[in-house]
């Protein structure tokens, strides 16, 4: 039997009970044939042998590993053990702290975005729908709200079906107007959600007309405008040309389908955005019903997108219904950056349980006299294993109890350093992040504890020692060089990573976008998409703004645009050359943007041909240099025509009147596109104003919020920041990513090179002796220095060639993260090298004078 | 750990065993009677030292347990010495044997 099945084998009671039974059997027989009568043999039998269940539990504690009291008597020694090196305890529960804290802390973000449903009733039933036409490159567009209708009528997968739009309006009520958030939603919404208002009451199918209506607000908005006053239910709202009044007040845990959402809208069914198949602008949500899966609502809205297909063949024919769960759409994003960020800390957390193991091999080796004197009083291998691992278990548990704080504390740094990761005001500490980190506490302390545990109590070790009394315990520890070699590899393999990382920020900072982000100040004017209505009259509104901007002092040039410059918008499609192209087979696709006059010189985009936007008209467009080389090589492409595909009727023809260098709108990290610069300032009532300033665009913030408020007392300025700002922000994710993968990394270091310091230093204590005597018989001291130190850069060494065959192994995982470099940058691969061997050069340096500097007549006097 | 109640020296109960079950199979019974039978009665084996002794040292694997029928037709477990033991018992012999002399030599300096 092996040492461990003892602690799970149980003895079978009735196996006791008979084998005592036969006994007692044999004194009675005993007795019997002594000459006494059946009745008194028995009786002085029972009595001789005593009391037999006594007996019985007594055998039965020779068997089991007395699990309470032995638990009991291995937790005070190891609480002893603390006392008793505070500082070598000390080290190990910091350790852990930070390593099951890094781990925790990603993996609470983790578990709150990724892991978790969406938090909705059933929010696994959730899907996300859109429109597409499968035969164009990129297009996944809104739905026709007519078209919605239409699904939720004839599908037989979905509980509901509904769709919504959100918009920034002004709400004039107050002393002031605000700015607000509008969410228009389809019958429903709530529904498919599966949350009802908190107060007040639901849409009912009355709300859904024209004209003044009900409306719903957001809890937060209720505090803001309300301080909770129970009575808002029934006050009226204005946002021109209606009052609105407030018919309920959702619980404050709903922030669908934006975050700051502040007011909830019936869209009127019979509205003139809401019947033409072609005008399509809502987002599309679906509730399954219980038990479909996605693939087969996918099918279901196939076959019903085919009928509509036959059924209005010019508008629907080329249509197909794009299903994807929710939660992916929500989150989707961000998962290759979780999980690597997750990668990294598990891989710190196993360098933090190498370095411990290193730490008990060396301690168990000491107290290899303790294990003998033990074995010695009859104590078996398991108690004493488990009597080890107890010891772990406390400082695992003191440590993760620290590292409950590190979680709880990073939430509040995720919520502050990555606002824009979906779901982050979910992550929390919870009880399931408790559970996590206890999970975390026993498996490391198995990883760390067991297999020291186990190799320093091997008998023949312990038996040995014990006789040999003060024997020098090994100065050959190829074990623990193994275990400094994978931490270094470990961590190399995390430095690699970083560095991949940061070469890449580094590579985007001198990435020339192709525009002059500095000295731009932005912010949107409210507006609300009924004033698309008056296509003019928003024209002239919009350019009205933009002369009163033109007229600050201090400005040198202001324009508006539907996206901003370098933040990506995504709004690509399939367009025609009325002139004809020159290979039919070659589609032409290409961003849009529609931008005002004033635009390219406000960017400061040169133009290289022709004339940029003169006026606001749609029948004209700018080209950037890519779309001519791309799509109109070897022709001239000023005077061409260019049409959307599907035709659009919002959007007629344009010509083209200039080319423009290339600029990186869609965001630093993507090579310019071709891209079409529409001249129209007002695609959308509320486009990004983008105003150059000679100062610090700040310092103008208010100025320009004054002007307009003289131009437009009823609306609100919103979103007021230089564009540097929106840049930045960007680039969070990345941030966020770059930032913590150095962080960790770096730890690593430190741990991995703590560790090589830790070993050597035990490794030059235990050879004192050796080396005494060495310095003794004449060894020279720079000898004996760096005879040490190359044995530490010899495990460095081996462990950074293994960590950068790793890296070079995985770090292609990381590529699609990359800008400018590949995944084996060798430049990357050097540094790392270069850091790693000149941290173990210094961590190897101070053990290794150390050795040198033994006095060798203290070592002899001292044995 | 259950307190020894036998008025053996700690430790030689086990030798004792060792060296009984070295002669052959025998059950717990069997024991007992053999460590009287062949100390003429001087030593009277406790059955609550005897069989936590017995089973620790099955546990340690020194010996084996097998289940079988007994003279008498019964059921009982026999133990004996599995190749550990073997080993264990001639170490704690000698040991006992160095300990029995080394004490007899003290005993018998003349004063």
């Amino acid at each position: 039997m092996m040492w461990w099945e003892s602690l799970f084998r149980k003895p079978d009671d009735a196996q006791l009970d008979s084998e005592l039974r036969f006994h007692i059997e044999g004194l009675i027989e005993e007795k019997i044939s002594a000459g006494l009568g059946p009745e008194e043999a028995r009786r002085q039998a029972l009595l001789e042998f005593g009391r037999k269940e006594q007996w019985k539990e007594e055998l039965r504690d020779v068997h089991r590993v007395a699990v309470i009291e032995s638990t009991l008597s291995n937790l005070k020694s190891a609480l002893r053990f603390i006392r008793k090196s505070p500082s070598f305890a000390g080290a190990i529960i910091v350790t852990l702290a930070l390593g099951i804290g890094a781990n925790s802390a990603i993996f609470s973000a983790l578990d709150a975005i990724l892991l978790r449903p969406l938090p909705f009733p059933d929010g696994d039933r959730l899907m996300s729908l859109s429109q597409y036409n499968p035969k164009v490159k990129n297009p996944q567009t809104p739905i026709a709200p007519v078209r919605i209708e239409d699904w939720n009528r004839m599908n037989s997968t979905f509980q509901a079906i509904t769709g919504y739009y959100t918009e920034d309006v002004s709400e004039s009520s107050g002393a002031l107007p605000e700015k607000i958030t509008r969410a228009w939603v389809a019958p429903r919404f709530f529904q498919v959600w599966g949350i009802a208002p908190a107060r007040g009451r639901e849409f009912l199918p009355e709300d859904f007309r024209l004209g003044p209506v009900g409306v719903i607000i957001s809890d937060r908005f209720w505090r803001r405008r309300f301080d909770t006053d129970p009575s808002a239910i029934g006050k009226k709202l204005r946002i021109e040309p209606y009052s609105y009044s407030i018919v309920g007040i959702m619980p404050a845990s709903f922030l669908f389908p934006e975050r700051d959402v502040d007011l909830w809208f019936p869209v009127p069914l019979q509205g003139p955005y809401t019947q033409s198949r072609e005008s399509t602008w809502y987002t599309g949500v679906g509730r399954l019903k219980p038990g479909v899966t996605a693939a087969q609502a996918r099918a279901d809205l196939a076959t019903v997108q085919a009928q509509l297909g036959k059924q209005y063949p010019k508008t629907d024919a080329d249509l197909a219904a794009g299903i994807q769960p929710l939660k992916e759409s929500t989150v989707g994003g961000v998962r290759r950056s979780l999980w690597i960020l997750f990668g990294s800390v598990s891989v710190l957390l196993l360098i933090a349980c190498t370095n411990i193991a290193a730490l008990l091999l060396a301690r168990t080796a000491e107290r290899q006299r303790e294990i003998a004197i033990r074995y010695s009083l009859g104590a078996s291998r398991a108690s004493i294993v488990m009597q080890l691992l107890t010891e772990v278990l406390v400082l695992a548990l003191a440590g993760s109890a620290l590292a409950l704080l590190v979680a709880g504390a990073a939430s509040g740094v995720f919520q502050s350093l990555a606002q824009t990761l979906p779901r982050v005001e979910e992550i929390g500490l919870n009880g399931r992040l408790v559970l996590y980190t206890a999970v975390c506490a026993v498996l490391t302390t198995l990883l760390c504890g067991l297999f020291p545990a186990v190799r320093g109590t091997r008998r023949t070790l312990a038996g040995s020692l014990a006789q040999a009394g003060r024997t020098q315990v090994s100065g050959r520890n190829p074990l623990q060089w193994l275990l400094v070699s994978v931490q270094v590899a470990l961590a190399v393999t995390l430095l690699v990573g970083a560095g991949l990382l940061l070469r890449t920020f580094q590579a985007l900072g001198r990435v020339s976008p192709g525009f002059d982000a500095d000295h731009v100040l932005t912010f949107r004017i409210s507006a609300n998409w009924g004033e698309t209505a008056d296509q003019k009259g928003l024209s002239q509104r919009v350019n009205r703004d933009l002369d009163a901007m033109r007229s600050i002092p201090g400005v040198e040039g202001a324009a508006t645009s539907l996206a901003l410059p370098g933040v990506p918008f995504g709004n690509s499609g399939e367009l025609k050359v009325t002139e004809g192209q020159a290979d039919p087979n070659h589609k032409i696709v290409a961003m849009s943007r529609f931008v005002s006059v004033g635009y390219f010189a406000t960017m400061h985009i040169p133009l290289l041909a022709g004339e940029a936007c003169r006026e606001t008209l749609l029948s004209s467009a700018v080209v950037n240099r890519s779309f001519a080389d791309t799509y109109l090589r070897g022709r001239t492409a000023i005077g061409n025509h260019l049409q959307f595909l599907p035709v659009n009727p919002y959007l007629p023809t344009a010509e083209i009147r200039g080319i423009v260098a290339n600029a990186r709108e869609e965001g630093l990290e993507h090579e310019p596109a071709p891209i079409v610069y529409w001249c129209l300032n007002d695609p959308v009532p509320s486009p990004a104003f983008l105003v150059r300033t000679h100062a610090e665009p700040m310092a103008l913030a208010e100025t320009v919020r004054h002007k307009i408020h003289d131009l437009e007392p009823s609306r609100s300025v919103y979103e007021v920041k230089p564009l540097e700002e929106h840049l930045r922000d960007t680039q969070a994710e990345n941030r966020l990513r770059t930032t913590l993968l150095s962080f960790f990394a770096l730890t690593a270091v430190a741990l991995a090179s703590m560790g090589l310091y830790g070993t050597l230093s035990y490794i030059v204590s235990a050879r004192r002796r050796e080396v005494g005597l060495r310095l003794a018989l004449g060894a020279l001291r720079g000898q004996i220095a760096t005879q040490f130190l190359f044995e530490g850069l010899r495990a460095s060494v081996l462990g950074c060639l293994a960590g950068l065959g790793l890296a070079a192994a995985f770090s292609h995982v990381l590529s699609s993260m990359l800008y400018g470099i590949t995944p084996s940058d060798t430049t990357t691969f050097a540094g790392v090298a270069l850091l790693v061997l000149l941290t173990a050069t210094l961590s190897s340096l101070l053990p290794a004078t150390r050795a040198a500097r033994v006095e060798p007549m203290q070592v002899l006097r001292d044995e | 750990m259950p307190t020894e109640k036998s008025d053996l020296l700690q430790g030689t109960l086990d030798m004792l065993i060792l060296k009984i079950v070295a002669l052959g199979p025998v059950h717990g019974y069997g024991i007992s009677l053999r460590i009287r039978q062949i100390s003429k009665e001087v030593l009277q084996v406790q059955q609550g030292s005897l069989y936590p002794a017995l089973h620790r040292l099955e546990k340690r694997g020194w010996l084996k347990a097998e289940w079988g029928e007994s003279d008498n037709g019964r059921q009982a477990k026999f133990y004996s010495l599995s190749a550990k033991g073997r080993k264990q018992f001639a170490a704690e012999e000698s040991n006992w044997n160095r300990l029995a002399t080394a004490v007899a030599a003290i005993l018998e300096t003349p004063r």
